[in-house]
């Protein structure tokens, strides 16, 4: 039997949150996806949990429409694009590579801090390209997501996620400070 | 019809430089969230945002043209990278809901 050619769609779709905090005596930075806006400030395993920034978001999931294999993605934060802040950063030197092919790079975020060192599988982020390049005519350009672990030092990335911030403000939204 | 074309009969005006493309279709949204998981491949986005993340996940669905309406003011910075990236940014003093009047006339609609 041949081997499935998939053709990815989008599925189990939900909107929600994207939660940054930051824990004011270690500094340590953490992120994930919350169903609902948090902004309260609590202690747990002995940090203090500060919100940084929230930002609306979705999450989902993908499915084959032709063999039904499903790729479960809630472990994913969200998308980053590079901002060439840090010349040594194995994301800059793969984003050059691949821009000189027409191809976009994008970082995939799982949870922080866990993903700095277990980050969403290879082949996660494969199927995740595969479906944005399903969804785009690749005769022009392409898309290339790359896992966040590249990142050699995570507090000095000046990289942007692709989320909604402040669209619940009644404020214009100000300048995006650092998240890390 | 092309982003050329879109251009001279809705007297848009192009901010980003671009090789202009096929139009297939309108996606209206502020959110990038709804952009990333509905926008189709050749859509023209209409958007009241301005902020350089625009670039990014006009990028990812593969857009053929982000037009801004309301009369925003548009940074530089998203120009700049909406041009590094080949992304159309057109923009109207129009308020959003009579540009999507004029495009529906023109037989342009959700795709």
């Amino acid at each position: 039997m041949a081997e499935c050619v998939h053709e990815w769609k989008m599925t189990n779709r939900q909107f929600g949150f994207v939660v940054y905090e930051r824990c004011s005596c270690c500094q340590v930075v953490r992120a994930y996806y919350s169903p609902q806006d948090t902004w309260d400030d609590y202690m747990e395993e002995g940090h203090h949990w500060s919100i940084v920034e929230n930002a609306q978001t979705f999450r989902f999931d993908l499915e084959c429409v032709e063999c039904g294999v499903y790729v479960d993605l809630s472990d994913l934060l969200g998308l980053m694009y590079c901002t060439s802040c840090m010349e040594d950063c194995e994301v800059e030197i793969q984003r050059k590579k691949y821009e000189a092919e027409r191809t976009f790079v994008l970082v995939g975020f799982g949870y922080l801090p866990e993903s700095m060192s277990k980050p969403i599988s290879e082949g996660k982020l494969q199927i995740l390209s595969e479906y944005f390049n399903q969804r785009r005519d690749t005769s022009r350009s392409r898309i290339k997501i790359i896992p966040n672990s590249l990142i050699p030092a995570i507090s000095r990335c000046r990289g942007e996620f692709i989320h909604d911030v402040g669209m619940l403000s009644l404020e214009p939204p100000g300048e995006r400070k650092p998240l890390f | 019809m092309t982003t050329q074309e879109l251009i001279d009969l809705l007297g848009l005006k192009a901010l980003s430089t671009f090789e202009h493309r096929e139009v297939n279709g309108v996606f209206l949204s502020d959110m990038l969230s709804d952009v990333m998981a509905g926008a189709k491949s050749g859509n023209i986005w209409i958007t009241v945002q301005t902020h350089k993340n625009i670039v990014p996940a006009a990028n990812l669905v593969d857009v053929s043209a982000i037009i801004i309406t309301n009369g925003k003011n548009v940074p530089a910075e998203t120009i700049e990278l909406a041009s590094k990236h080949d992304i159309a940014i057109l923009w109207t003093e129009s308020q959003t809901f009579d540009l999507v009047g004029r495009l529906y006339s023109l037989g342009l609609a959700t795709k």
